[in-house]
């Protein structure tokens, strides 16, 4: 490459770099102000706003619901998503490629007709509970990633150690518990977490089905930029940047951030 | 161990009791109602079956208006995020083992980080008194502030940065599909990198970054969150009149037409990705 071209191209990345970066890290860096704004980079800094979201029981009330909630729905998901993938792997039964992509739809729909198609159902049936509806709607949205994950592994998993212990006089249940299991659960975990973090970043699907006081803390963070926009938003979007993040790397450490993610 | 059909239908039970209760039949409904009319005094839906939301749609201009502008944003934002995602990609492909992790990380952050918290990172940075226009006043290269948010300009800056972990993710794995001997023999035979990209690389990233851009146009289609916190007032995305029809206005009937075209163009967008992924595993075929 040409010196000019080489620098052009170096230009460009060092552009988009900084244009992925900069939300992230003026959220991050203006959380540490002192002042009534969030300002970037802080005229003079502070961790009061930490002190201040922290005392918010709006924010840790909504943060306790969104712990529960994508710890729920990823216990839930776990053992549905891994009889079904055993059945796309190891089944031989006509449609399974169809099978397959209904198991994945939940990512082709748009998450907001989703949410209001929830919102709907879970009205003409007369429940307004917002836990339970909450809760179906996670379940729906992180299924597809965790059966992708646990797919992936079974496929690539040697079919021929579960052979082995069936021969040597296992049963399928042992068999399955003693070899699949310990063999699935790098994957299995990594699954869980990345589904942990999509049910707790959810805004879209989540928005819908949320009320006053059962709330997300995403939900809780948009409603509450609508009105205010002092730093103490800055301090509590830094706590899942941080969350989110800390993730990745363990994600990435474990199997590959893009064979988790990929699509 | 091979599963007989009826053990793989009782295993799928539970996961297919999900998507059908949750998924399928919701939607399913939400169909129904955009052929109903819409009810007066207070009852969001009068049980007629009608074709009228539909033909209104497809004759009042506002609508069609809102369906051109989500498509023609969705547009320019897929081109932007393909312009700024094929180069990322191409720099963690060809960055060395240990980088790659980390750079992964780095350009997955706007897909890993909730949306609302990037979302109001670029409130705190296109604001009236927001960083960019600080920084463009301070330099003296504007006077008055610029309206960077609360318009269209919002809406692509905020939907380009969340696609382009898409693009990246879709051109990445096309390009670790390239056989490294091609690239070394394009450089015996001479060509230097800049022909290497040309000649080699973006040919057998094509399919990659079809499927890429078909993948963040569909999610652009599909945006919400980002139009309502950085587009303009008024509902004029396809995804805030949605949510304004049912939220707002009561006229359910109308938002679920709205949402069954919206579903309509993103089973297109689907369908073009499906096919450009099968051409990803041989790239070859297509050529």
């Amino acid at each position: 490459m040409s010196g000019v071209t080489r620098f052009a191209w170096r230009a460009l990345l060092a552009g988009v770099a900084v244009f992925i970066a900069a939300p992230i890290v003026v959220v991050v860096v203006s959380s540490f102000t002192d002042g009534q704004i969030p300002e970037f980079p802080p005229t003079s800094w502070s961790l009061r706003w930490y002190r201040h979201a922290f005392e918010q029981a709006l924010f840790m009330e909504s943060l306790r619901w969104s712990l529960v909630l994508a710890a729920c729905a990823t216990l839930v998901n776990v053992p549905i998503a891994i009889a079904a993938a055993l059945a796309i792997a190891r089944g031989r039964f006509p449609g399974r490629e169809f099978v397959q992509t209904l198991l994945l739809s939940p990512l082709i729909v748009p998450a907001i007709v989703i949410g209001l198609a929830l919102l709907l159902a879970f009205a003409s049936i007369g429940h307004r509970e917002p836990t339970t509806r909450l809760l179906v709607a996670h379940v729906l949205i992180t299924l597809p990633y965790m059966v992708r994950v646990v797919l992936a592994n079974l496929v690539r998993m040697d079919a021929e150690l579960e052979e082995a212990a069936l021969t040597l006089g296992a049963s399928r249940l042992r068999a399955f518990v003693h070899v699949t299991l310990p063999l699935l659960a790098p994957g299995l975990f990594a699954g869980a977490l990345f589904s942990f973090i999509v049910s707790f970043d959810n805004v879209s699907v989540s928005l819908f089905l949320t009320t006053a006081k059962v709330n997300t803390l995403p939900v809780a963070i948009l409603n509450y930029v609508e009105y205010n926009l002092d730093p103490s938003i800055a301090a509590i979007s830094t706590v899942l940047v941080l969350l989110s993040l800390g993730v990745a790397v363990v994600l990435e450490r474990l199997v590959g951030l893009s064979r988790v993610v990929g699509n | 161990m091979p599963i007989s059909a009826r053990a793989a239908l009782l295993l799928l039970a539970p996961a297919l009791a999900v998507i059908v209760f949750a998924l399928v039949l919701p939607v399913a409904s939400v169909l129904r109602l955009s052929f109903m009319e819409p009810g007066a005094s207070g009852l969001p839906v009068k049980v007629v079956w009608t074709f009228g939301n539909y033909i209104r749609l497809l004759t009042d201009p506002f609508y069609l208006g809102v369906l051109g502008r989500t498509i023609l944003i969705s547009a320019i934002v897929t081109v932007l995020a393909t312009l700024a995602g094929f180069p990322l990609a191409h720099a963690i492909w060809r960055a060395s083992r240990r980088w790659r992790g980390t750079l992964t990380i780095f350009a997955l952050s706007p897909l890993l980080v909730s949306i609302v918290v990037t979302s109001f990172g670029w409130m705190v940075l296109l604001g009236s008194h927001g960083v960019v226009n600080q920084a463009l006043q301070a330099l003296g290269i504007v006077e008055a502030p610029l309206k960077l948010m609360h318009n269209d300009f919002g809406i692509v800056v905020g939907l380009t940065h969340i696609l382009l972990p898409f693009v990246v993710l879709s051109v990445l794995a096309a390009l670790d599909r390239i056989d490294p001997a091609l690239i070394e023999a394009a450089r015996v035979l001479g060509a230097d990198e800049r022909a290497c990209i040309r000649e080699v690389v973006l040919p057998l990233a094509a399919p990659g970054i079809v499927a890429g851009t078909t993948l963040a146009f569909s999610a652009a289609v599909s945006a919400y969150v980002t139009p309502a916190v950085l587009g303009g007032s008024g509902a004029n995305f396809i995804g805030t009149a949605i949510f304004n029809q049912f939220m707002t206005v009561f006229n359910w009937p109308f938002g679920a037409t709205l949402a069954a075209a919206l579903l309509a163009v993103a089973a297109c967008i689907v369908y073009l990705y499906l096919r450009a992924v099968s051409r990803i595993a041989m790239p070859w075929a297509g050529a």
